[in-house]
């Protein structure tokens, strides 16, 4: 147990910048003044850790307080490893008004029911997220707590946000989350990346959308009566589709948007390959620090045609960025699970 | 009525605008919405002053002049029974229209949402900006868009004016009670649960608000709990609970507070 706690306090110390460390420890309150004040966090990590070490020690933590640090970080800093995101479907007539003691309770106890040993943690933060930390473990280990699962969720929601899970432990994730949300089933989004606030704003639409509404809003419209025709130049217009496509302002910070084609290749000038029956298969991957900033950028400054495809348009509007495009509708675009590790 | 002239101007004046370049905006000012529903369903003539007198002599030039423009689109004629849509507008652009719905909470503006809705083939939201613990698709299901554009809206407007005036009471709860700790609340507002505090023995009342009709601004239900098992059932608590089912929260514990019931 002590081998096992101090592990973990190492890969933490590891893991967490010095410079957020300091935070990370106040927000978690369980130093002492003293232990505080005679904490230098400027050490080198391992000095750091030897200190933290007899701290814990001194105190007596369990592996309980060690994860308790561990979420208080992930929450703080959410914005690291890569998040998945997923749906419920088809509530009950009572999933409306679950409430969070419920949804704690219930969650536990069928995720217990299905996993013999797991350790689960729920935290409800400020902004109204439910962060749900899962240790695995099986019939015959305990839970390991080196690669735990975070789950977040917004009640009355239908959107589940996983990040570290496996597919051996996926089907009993979704189980316990159906039955504790009361949906009947969950699913996958196709929506990913590596920052969850920017792939929860995008689904929560908690960004910038533009409307085509030229009317001011009404407090506008009492100092401004006169409405006045805007010039539509070309640049003004691109600018506009752009905006309407993916936003204003700054947008969700998505990293890639991955199209599978299944469609038959098109090209007069190739018979050899336009000739053939099957679809041909490939994948474009589209990769970028900011990939809707850049993408609007492209349609306003002509780079990309506009109207916006929805090919592109697409991923803000259905808050997805992994598709499956079928020849039965090339503006359409269906979507089945996507990979996963 | 001075809201209702200013509708009817502003109208014709957009209307007219708008009817050249093939697009069509009706803008209607939410002033106090379910006043000015029922003022527009009159037909003024219970209006006595002779300024009102003059404004009316407008509004039925104005009016004829906004039917004969409201004609002129066949498609919107029922949307544009514009009198029963207040705090809506819309914008039409041939393939479909885009509603935008002005939220208002005792006087101030709060957010806007919009949602653009496509004629063609059937009736389909396509984008919008209506959160998700409001559920969209199955009120337009419930409503019946396909055939009753102007119920879903009204349903949908509803929805979000009432979400927004809760929020707006958490809101006021927050920085006029710094007495009272805000323990539970949710995305959709529709649960509260707040710890009261005693004058006295500063002990604390667990307060529990169930707000289970989403359209509504003051709750369903109203819990406490207590060490002392017997106040809920003290008189000055019984008037508590129906102050509070009766009167929006963070006004509520303003007259808890005068009542000196509670900290």
């Amino acid at each position: 147990m002590g081998e096992s706690v101090k592990t973990l306090l190492q890969r933490l110390v590891r893991r967490i910048p010095s410079e957020v460390l300091k935070t990370t420890l106040d927000k978690w309150g369980r130093l002492t003044a003293q232990q505080q004040r005679a904490l230098d966090l400027t050490q080198p990590k391992w000095t750091l850790m030897e200190n933290l070490w007899a701290i814990c020690e001194e105190n007596e933590w369990t592996l309980k307080r060690i994860t308790e640090l561990e979420m208080i970080y992930v929450i703080e800093n959410p914005d690291q490893g890569m998040w998945y995101a997923y749906q419920l479907l088809d509530p009950e007539d009572d999933a409306h008004c679950v409430e969070l003691i419920q949804f704690k309770e219930l969650f536990r106890y069928h995720l217990r029911e299905l996993v013999r040993h797991v350790s689960v943690k729920v935290k409800k933060h400020t902004d109204e997220a439910v962060w749900i930390r899962i240790a695995w473990g099986d019939s015959f280990s305990r839970p390991n707590h080196l690669k735990p699962t975070y789950v977040v969720h917004y009640l009355q929601t239908p959107y589940v946000f996983v990040t570290s899970l496996t597919s051996k432990h996926r089907p009993l994730l979704s189980q316990a989350l159906v039955l504790s949300t009361r949906y009947q089933t969950l699913k996958d989004a196709n929506l990913s990346g590596r920052k969850l606030t920017a792939i929860r704003d995008l689904l929560m639409r908690q960004y910038q959308q533009v409307f085509p509404t030229k009317c001011p809003s009404p407090l506008a419209e009492k100092n401004h009566p006169a409405l006045k025709k805007e010039q539509d130049g070309n640049a003004a217009n691109r600018r506009r589709m752009a905006t309407e496509a993916f936003g204003d302002g700054t947008l969700p910070q998505l990293q890639t948007a991955v199209y599978k084609l299944e469609t038959k290749f098109k090209d007069p000038t190739n018979r050899t390959m336009s000739d053939r029956e099957e679809p041909f298969r490939c994948v474009v991957k589209f990769s970028s620090t900011n990939l809707l900033e850049s993408l609007r950028d492209c349609a306003s400054s002509g780079f990309a045609s506009t109207p916006v495809t929805p090919l592109l348009s697409s991923i803000s509007l259905k808050g997805k960025n992994y598709f499956v495009v079928t020849d039965n509708d090339p503006g359409a675009l269906s979507q089945t699970r996507r990979p996963q590790n | 009525m001075k809201n209702k002239c200013t509708f009817f101007s502003l109208f014709t004046t957009l209307l007219n605008f708008c009817v050249s370049s093939a697009e069509l905006t009706v803008l209607i000012l939410p002033q106090n919405l379910q006043k000015l529903r029922a003022s527009m369903d009159k037909q003024c003539s219970q209006e006595e002053e002779e300024e009102e007198e003059e404004e009316k002599m407008d509004d039925d030039s104005e009016n004829s002049q906004l039917l004969q423009l409201m004609a002129r689109h066949t498609q919107l004629k029922d949307l544009l029974h514009a009198h029963h849509i207040i705090g809506t507008m819309f914008k039409y652009q041939g393939k479909g229209l885009c509603a935008s719905l002005t939220t208002a909470y005792e006087g101030v503006y709060l957010e806007t949402y919009n949602v653009e809705i496509d004629l063609k083939p059937r009736l389909r939201i396509s984008r919008h900006n209506v959160p998700p613990f409001i559920p969209l698709s199955s009120l337009a299901e419930q409503s019946n868009m396909q055939t009753d554009i102007r119920s879903f809206l009204d349903t949908l407007s509803k929805h979000l004016n009432a979400f927004a005036g809760r929020k707006q009471q958490l809101k006021l709860v927050k920085e006029l009670h710094k007495s009272v700790e805000v323990l539970e609340s949710n995305v959709l507002c529709s649960v509260l649960v707040m710890l009261l505090t005693l004058p006295g023995e500063k002990s604390t009342v667990l307060c529990t608000l169930n707000y289970t009709d989403h359209t509504r601004l003051l709750p369903s239900g109203v819990h406490f709990e207590c060490k002392d098992k017997a106040l809920p059932d003290a008189p000055e608590w019984k008037k508590n609970c129906s102050l509070l089912m009766e009167t929006p929260v963070h006004k509520a514990l303003m007259t808890m507070k005068k009542n000196e019931t509670i900290l």
